[in-house]
């Protein structure tokens, strides 16, 4: 099942701002349909990785790679065009629309309608708008949130809104998705829905995972590779096995006593 | 209560209205306004005129400030561009009113790329004095280019007949408005219901996740200035076709401020909003002279001697007051109480 060939290629990736090094020297492949998380203590460089692959940040040295492509030479808004798809770590809403409003706009890039086509909104637009609202409705229904596609986002409790950020990263499709911290202030049962989604989400639509998690229940689950960062250096990669018996992990999480 | 509401296709989840009946309302509305020349006395009409060229301002300006979120105190200078545009257009040129009109909207939506581009680095309050800074540039040029313009003399704008139809009487001059009125508010609709309206609606509540979502920030803003001051410039023909008789008198800053304080009352983002902001705040100043004049004595010698003060006055009070009472504008009023009335007799107050 795992190919290869990674879908995504780290290497050397370092970041600094001003005097602060968030980032030193990480190297890392995702393997195509694999789920990795990145855990670490706060501050640990997690989510300064994210935001330079989806190039909010540039890098201070180092490359990334997509399917073979150098996504350095890419702009954000190309991102959901390539096939990368991702969740904010603190609620990215677009607050006034609804929930089908939301996943729409989650297609943008894979629709066409201009200003004149939508203006006059004839039968291309009106198809195209049709065939948007039916990929809409399909994702509503794999993340069970029927009940409330009418609602607007802002009305929702954080869970849901929650979800509704994945069903509009799942509505780019993306091949790559990425997932900042998708459980955090979940009660049990909405994070085994979460699990449930992302392992669905890797065996049937065959998208591959990175998650930023500090919950260690769903990272040692689900994950197929976890690596570990602390102050922006890569100290352990490997299985959920091997990391959680990493003894400078278990330092760096539980101080050197531990150990 | 609304009954029969089922959908049986995704076609009919995207239907710009959601109930049949709904259409019947807006048909029987376009009938009065169709027949309104014969019943009413002329001086209404000209009012509903100038009601409806307020309208296709303010849905103008609501494109770019309530739904794209980038906040324009310039569009008094969009709409001079387009008056003068078509204007010129007619009187130094002799072209037809249509193409005219549509030059006016060109133009206009060229000159706001200039002030498109300082909105990809400005936000907010800096925004909104750039913009402000380009509507007193825009009055100044026109007054100085006197050989284009008629400088502060002004310029005289014929109403020549278009394809054998005279168009010199206010009853041409209502319905020529009405149709632009229409084409405008059903071309906006359409528009904020497609992928172009939800990537501007997207860029205003969180431009990072918005770019993240396959949407080019530069492009959008540009693009929300450049709709934007289309529909301000054919407001702005529409107004020189009207008066007839241009000068920038017509274009200072209080015009400006009269359209935001339009889609605040009506409520930011929205169409319906927009008409209904432009509807009351082109009725208020009038009504509250009037109101005043009743009073007799001082009041109504200040009701008459101060026009622009009384407007002033009451747009700055009408924005406070939506602003802390009702920041979602009339068109949650409006909503509100159809839902009263679709729901009832099962509705909850």
């Amino acid at each position: 099942m795992k190919a290869p060939t990674p879908i995504l290629s780290i290497r050397d990736l370092s970041k600094r701002f001003g005097g602060v090094q968030a980032l030193s020297g990480v190297t890392v492949d995702i393997r195509q349909n694999e789920i990795a998380s990145f855990i670490g203590p706060n501050g640990a460089g997690k989510t300064t990785i994210f935001n330079m692959i989806c190039r909010i940040y540039d890098p201070t040295s180092g490359t990334i790679s997509f399917n073979g492509k150098d996504l350095l030479r890419h702009r954000p808004h190309h991102l959901a065009g390539l096939g990368i798809g991702r969740t904010f770590q603190n609620l990215a809403l677009f607050r006034h629309g609804t929930v089908v409003e939301n996943l729409l706009v989650g297609m943008h890039a894979h629709l066409k309608s201009g200003v004149l086509d939508g203006a006059l909104f004839l039968g291309r637009t009106a198809r195209e708008e049709a065939q948007a609202r039916e990929e809409v409705e399909r994702i509503i229904e794999f993340l069970e949130i029927e009940e409330i596609r009418n609602q607007p986002v802002a009305m929702l409790p954080y869970g849901l809104q929650k979800r509704v950020e994945l069903g509009r990263a799942l509505a780019t499709r993306p091949k790559l998705l990425l997932l900042d911290e998708m459980v955090s202030g979940m009660n049990q049962e909405e994070t085994e829905d979460i699990a449930r989604f992302v392992l669905d989400l890797r065996d049937e639509l065959n998208m591959t995972v990175i998650m930023i998690e500090h919950d260690m229940n769903v990272v040692l689950d689900i994950s197929d590779t976890v690596h570990v960062l602390n102050f922006g250096v890569p100290i352990a990669s490997g299985t959920p096995a091997e990391v959680a018996g990493n003894p400078t992990v278990i330092e760096a999480y539980l101080g050197a006593a531990h150990a | 209560m609304r009954t029969r509401t089922y959908r049986e296709n995704y076609r009919e989840l995207t239907e710009l209205l959601p109930y049949r009946s709904s259409w019947n309302w807006y048909a029987l509305l376009l009938a009065v306004l169709v027949s309104l020349p014969f019943m009413v006395p002329t001086y209404v009409m000209t009012y509903v005129t100038l009601i409806l060229i307020a309208a296709v301002g303010a849905v103008g300006l609501n494109i770019v400030t309530g739904t794209a979120g980038l906040i324009s105190l310039g569009h008094a200078g969009f709409l001079a561009i387009g008056a003068y545009t078509a204007g010129i257009a007619i009187s130094t040129y002799g072209w037809p009113i249509p193409a005219a009109i549509l030059a006016a909207g060109f133009v206009s939506a060229a000159a706001s790329l200039l002030v498109g581009v300082p909105s990809l680095r400005l936000k907010g309050l800096y925004l909104a004095i750039t913009t402000l800074a380009f509507s007193i540039i825009v009055v100044h040029l026109i007054n100085q280019w006197e050989g284009l313009t008629g400088g502060s003399s002004g310029m005289p704008v014929g109403r020549p007949d278009f394809l054998g139809i005279p168009m010199r009487s206010p009853a041409s001059m209502f319905y020529l408005t009405l149709v632009i009125a229409g084409l405008t508010v059903l071309g906006t609709l359409n528009l904020l219901r497609s992928r172009v309206g939800r990537a501007w609606a997207a860029l205003r509540d969180y431009d990072t996740a918005a770019s993240m979502m396959g949407i080019n920030l530069v492009r959008y803003k540009l693009l929300a200035f450049a709709v934007s001051s289309f529909i301000t410039g054919v407001a702005g023909s529409l107004m020189a076709l009207n008066i007839r008789y241009l000068n920038t008198d017509s274009f200072e800053l209080i015009v400006s401020i009269e359209a935001i304080a339009m889609i605040i009352v009506g409520g930011l983002g929205s169409v319906r909003g927009a008409i209904l902001g432009a509807t009351l705040i082109t009725v208020l100043p009038d009504f509250s002279r009037y109101v005043l004049s009743l009073f007799g004595g001082a009041l109504g010698s200040i009701a008459s001697g101060n026009t622009a003060e009384i407007k002033g006055i009451i747009y700055a009070l009408v924005i406070m007051l939506f602003l802390r009472f009702e920041p979602d504008g009339l068109a949650h009023q409006w909503n509100r109480t159809k839902r009263f009335w679709s729901d009832w007799p099962y509705s909850r107050k």
